[in-house]
């Protein structure tokens, strides 16, 4: 007897909202997005190359938390709401802690806010911006933070 | 031991604590106003000289630390910054992430409840009741009609004029529609045995839907299973998350269901007036400047089936083409009732019908069959083949229903008469309730569905339900007429949060109807 069946392997991630992390070049996306994104503020505020590292650092912390760890849900319909509850964080790798795709989410604002600190030479304002922000982004990112909502912020009604 | 005391005598008072080992805190003040009885003290001595010496070898160590750092960095420039002491901290977060990257990735554990936890959360678990508990209020028995719905109907064994049934057009027990109903039966069988989409499909629906197309005018039309289900799935087939819709306040269950299902923004207007939506659409349009860019809706009920109100076609139209809204109009108890040939409101107000971009009705009024249909450009019709949940997974309409309504249509088509007669039978039946005592008509008098309201309210809910049925049931009993008063869900989850005001009041319903071939209006019906 041959084989009658086909072993299918289910797709990893069946959610539309996440799935496109997966994409071959998105983390190269990702960087080049954020580098030019320093390009333009330098060239737009012609301030000092850590300024613009510092601006870029908060836009990112910015975008970033609104838009992995405050809004919930899909745009989908399609999953009957079985992801309402959950960041788009909490949604990725269907939930898998400590995969590659988040640790390059966790590293990447830990690296900006080397070059940030680094290139400001640890000065007052930025330093403690800079500080904020990544701090605020990794402990969002812990694995043990997952689906905790502390002191009841963003939590559900 | 007094502060103001020790403030008053500072060392005679002090001294004495310390002498009679009082308690530390005293002793910091003794050390503070006077050092030197701390000071001279052997141990003290002691212990400066080994502090001393630690210190001396912690700052060696740093110095050689730093020594070690600065000795090849100290020159070193990168992007303007020296980057002398940055090294420690800098060291420490490439280390961080080389931890992090290290770790070994793992799925949450789901643990499994243990034996006990299982038994203890079902001994915790109190079910609520799927019902409120019955009070005397709620317990209400309906009179139980021993035949068919028809302007005739037997109630406890006795003959009565039904004004209660939605027999706009009195095509049940119609004998066209018995023939075709036993034709289909002999020919199909009574289900269809499956969804639309999934062998369910016959001949008779796609006659049916091309019937209703034709009849109303419409490029194509969609059958539905269930009349209500009509309206709670092509609301959300086409609203999803984030779309606007505009709807009226009054509108009945089943669209306020399908408003509740789509997961819009959801904007309730005041009971067809015209104003209210003017200021709805104005506000919306002005202050959400995205408003552009979402698929906005206006949700109307062509004959109100909870206020017997005709929506004005003519100025909704106006505002949806002012604003660029899409109209979704429910003609279920408008459709052929309205218009002179019964093909429902755009034909009352002579809108042409294209201007409505989607309209629903259900077929167990006028139509006296069952099911619903939606119909609309082909596009819109399409749409809902694939993505209108009421559609796709339910059984198919029973092709003996189908082939019912083609017939309903077809008496409709070639009796226009039916349509005028049924008029004059609202004209008349209005005419005649106008001038009862101590009830108004709250409805529009182009209304099949007549709502009488008390004159002189109670001011209680149910006192006013109380008396109305009371009237209902004399009229049953003396006079034989069939008539209910209102009723009214008052739980809150059942209504979608939308109890409105000027709508929880209680009516009498009486509800106008052609009679079958012969009589010529309803009060020839009338003992």
């Amino acid at each position: 007897m041959g084989k009658l069946y086909v072993n299918a392997v289910p797709p990893p991630d069946l959610n539309k909202n996440t799935e496109w992390f997966m994409y071959p070049g998105v983390w190269t996306t990702y960087i080049l997005i954020l580098f030019f994104s320093w390009l333009m503020v330098l060239s737009v505020f012609g301030c000092t190359p850590g300024m613009a590292w510092t601006i870029v650092n908060l836009g990112h912390f910015i975008v970033t938390y609104h838009f992995f760890h405050w809004k919930k849900g899909t745009p989908f319909a399609e999953d009957q709401g079985i992801y309402n509850r959950l960041t788009w964080w909490e949604q990725v790798d269907n939930g898998k802690q400590l995969t590659r795709n988040r640790k390059f989410l966790t590293v990447v604002p830990v690296v900006l806010y080397l070059i940030a600190s680094h290139t400001t030479d640890y000065q007052h304002p930025m330093l403690f911006l800079n500080t904020l922000a990544a701090f605020v982004l990794v402990v969002a990112k812990f694995p043990n933070m997952h689906r905790v909502r502390i002191f009841g912020i963003n939590a559900d009604q | 031991m007094g502060c103001g005391k020790s403030n008053a005598f500072p060392y005679g008072e002090l001294i004495w604590t310390h002498r009679k080992g009082g308690s530390t805190i005293f002793k910091f003040f003794a050390h503070r106003q006077n050092p030197l009885l701390w000071i001279y003290s052997s141990q003290v001595k002691l212990l400066d000289k080994m502090e001393f010496s630690v210190m001396s070898f912690l700052s060696n160590a740093l110095d050689w630390v730093r020594v070690a750092f600065d000795v090849p960095f100290a020159r070193a420039v990168v992007f303007g910054v020296h980057i002398g002491g940055h090294l420690v901290v800098e060291a420490l977060l490439v280390i961080v992430i080389l931890f992090l990257l290290l770790q070994k990735s793992y799925k949450l554990p789901q643990r499994p409840l243990s034996e006990t936890e299982i038994d203890e959360l079902c001994e915790d678990w109190v079910p609520d009741s799927l019902i409120p508990p019955l009070t005397e209020g709620i317990k209400y028995e309906p009179p139980i009609l021993d035949s068919a719905a028809g302007p005739h109907a037997i109630i406890n064994g006795k003959d009565v004029v039904n004004f209660a049934s939605a027999n706009y057009l009195g095509l049940i027990g119609h004998e066209k529609l018995h023939e075709s109903c036993t034709a289909a039966l002999e020919k199909y069988g009574l289900g269809s045995c499956g969804p639309r989409g999934f062998y369910g499909t016959i001949d008779v629906h796609l006659d049916c839907e091309e019937r209703i197309a034709k009849f109303l005018g419409t490029p194509d039309s969609i059958l539905y299973s269930y009349g209500i289900s009509t309206m709670f799935s092509a609301i959300p087939a086409f609203c999803k998350k984030g779309d606007i819709i505009v709807a009226d306040e009054g509108v009945h269950w089943g669209i306020q269901n399908g408003l509740y299902l789509s997961k819009s923004t959801i904007v309730y207007f005041k009971h067809n007036d015209m104003e209210s939506l003017e200021n709805a659409l104005e506000k919306i349009t002005r202050e959400n400047k995205r408003a552009t860019k979402l698929r906005r809706y206006i949700v109307v009920e062509a004959i109100y089936q909870n206020s017997g109100q005709i929506a004005p076609l003519n100025m909704i139209v106006k505002l949806k083409e002012n604003y660029r809204f899409r109209v979704l109009l429910d003609e279920s108890n408008s459709f052929g009732v309205l218009g002179d040939s019964g093909r429902g409101l755009s034909e009352h107000y002579g809108v042409p019908v294209e201007k409505i971009d989607i309209i629903t009705a259900a077929m167990g009024y006028a139509l006296a069959t069952d099911g619903g249909f939606c119909t609309g450009s082909v596009r819109v019709v399409d749409h809902q083949r694939l993505s209108s949940s009421g559609y796709v997974f339910s059984a198919s309409l029973p092709p003996y229903l189908a082939s019912a309504a083609i017939t309903a249509i077809d008496v409709l088509e070639e009796n226009p008469h039916l349509v005028t007669k049924l008029k004059q039978n609202i004209a008349l039946l209005v005419e005649g309730l106008s001038d009862v005592p101590g009830l108004s008509v709250a409805s529009n008098p182009q209304s099949p569905i007549v709502f009488l309201r008390l004159k002189h309210t109670t001011y209680s809910f149910k006192n006013d339900l109380q008396l109305l049925e009371d009237i209902a049931n004399l009229m049953l009993k003396e006079d034989s007429v069939f008539v209910v008063a209102s009723k009214r869900i008052v739980k809150e989850s059942c209504s979608f949060g939308a109890v409105r005001l000027h709508l929880t009041g209680y009516f009498l319903i009486v509800i106008a109807f052609c009679p079958a071939a012969g009589s010529s209006s309803v009060l020839q019906l009338l003992p």
